[in-house]
């Protein structure tokens, strides 16, 4: 099943939005860079899709707290993930 | 398992092409086989060899240089996006009548024939946007 | 089995250079005999106006690039359903030469069925 990778703010785009509503079931979430702001305030509680990871160097990299019930990935689990999911799609607009 | 990445988006003015030598390089030290590398949009500035970044940041290009050489990678620049940008190596500079090359060693000018090419024949695509 | 790619394309044509590269990255892997199809999705419907002339603006109309779109066998266009709906835009007539436009309600499905996707 699909690997939905965002690395947008969900503040200023419509990239998680946009994968929410492809979002089919057996997918999973990877948030990647600026996506990882998706972790604080509203959105956070709101994320309505599962499985949810994050990359663990770019919650670190912006100062967030590593968040609950949601996965945090090294580089390497990046890749793992990447290999048990297919088609990749990226969200990035 | 055999990876290819598109990546659209330059050198540092987003996140995204640093994101995608990091893991180019840990697919790669996890064993898997990195197909190709296509740098499309204004992914291509990734392939100028005439940036200059400080001293006391990363260094892109260099870093896609070393890591072609040792792992004897195949990093394509799309010609149509590459010339339309600024970004030429020496044949096409001369055939261009344009005053300077650009293109970084390690890396090749091919046509949009080896996105495909490289869809074909990869079991993953991962996409780098801005 | 052949490999089934999707290039999903959400991007307005002119305002950004990505929904012209895009069409030209799914044309040359048509050439090549690909399976290689299209959905337009959010500001990537846009594409599908048949009025627009950018001739002012100096840049070369996408238009021509969707109707080669079917002379290289991409005759299917697909266009996500609710994307329209929230820009207020019908393509009743609106549709490049020798191409059907088939209108998708559950895009996670329907990308799901895919080996590769190209984003733009």
């Amino acid at each position: 099943m699909t690997l939905h990778i965002v690395n947008k703010s969900p503040y200023s785009s419509r990239a998680l939005a946009d994968c929410f509503a492809s979002f089919a079931d057996g997918d999973a979430l990877l948030l990647i860079e600026d996506g990882v702001y998706a972790l604080t305030g509203f959105i956070a509680d709101n994320i309505a899709v599962a499985p949810v990871y994050c990359l663990e160097a770019d919650v670190r990299a912006r100062g967030l707290q590593m968040p609950k019930g949601i996965q945090s990935l090294d580089d390497t689990g990046w890749v793992k993930l990447c290999t048990e999911h297919n088609p990749i799609v990226s969200w990035f607009q | 398992m055999k990876f290819s990445l598109a990546v659209y988006a330059a050198p540092h003015s987003s996140q995204s092409a640093a994101s995608a030598l990091r893991f180019a390089r840990t697919l790669l030290e996890q064993g898997h086989q990195l197909y190709r590398v296509f740098f499309y949009c204004d992914g291509v500035h990734n392939g100028s060899a005439i940036a200059a970044p400080p001293q006391d940041e990363a260094n892109l290009v260099g870093q896609w240089q070393a890591l072609q050489k040792q792992y004897s990678l195949d990093l394509v620049i799309c010609i149509a996006a590459a010339q339309r940008r600024g970004v030429l190596n020496r044949r096409e500079a001369e055939r261009l009548e344009r005053p300077a090359a650009n293109l970084a060693e390690g890396f090749e000018l091919a046509g949009l024939g080896q996105l495909a090419d490289a869809v074909a024949n990869s079991d993953r695509l991962v996409t780098f946007g801005n | 089995m052949a490999i089934k790619t999707l290039a999903i394309c959400r991007r307005a044509p002119y305002g950004s250079a990505l929904a012209r590269e895009g069409l030209e990255a799914v044309l040359a892997g048509a050439a090549m005999e690909q399976a290689i199809d299209v959905l337009f999705m959010r500001d990537g419907v846009f594409q599908l106006m048949e009025a627009q002339a950018p001739d002012n603006i100096e840049q070369k109309n996408l238009w021509r690039n969707l109707q080669a779109l079917p002379m290289f066998g991409v005759e299917t266009l697909y266009v996500c359903e609710s994307s329209l709906t929230e820009r207020g835009i019908k393509l009743d007539r609106s549709r490049p030469a020798g191409s059907e436009i088939k209108l998708i309600a559950d895009t996670g499905t329907f990308i799901a069925a895919y080996d590769h996707v190209l984003s733009f």
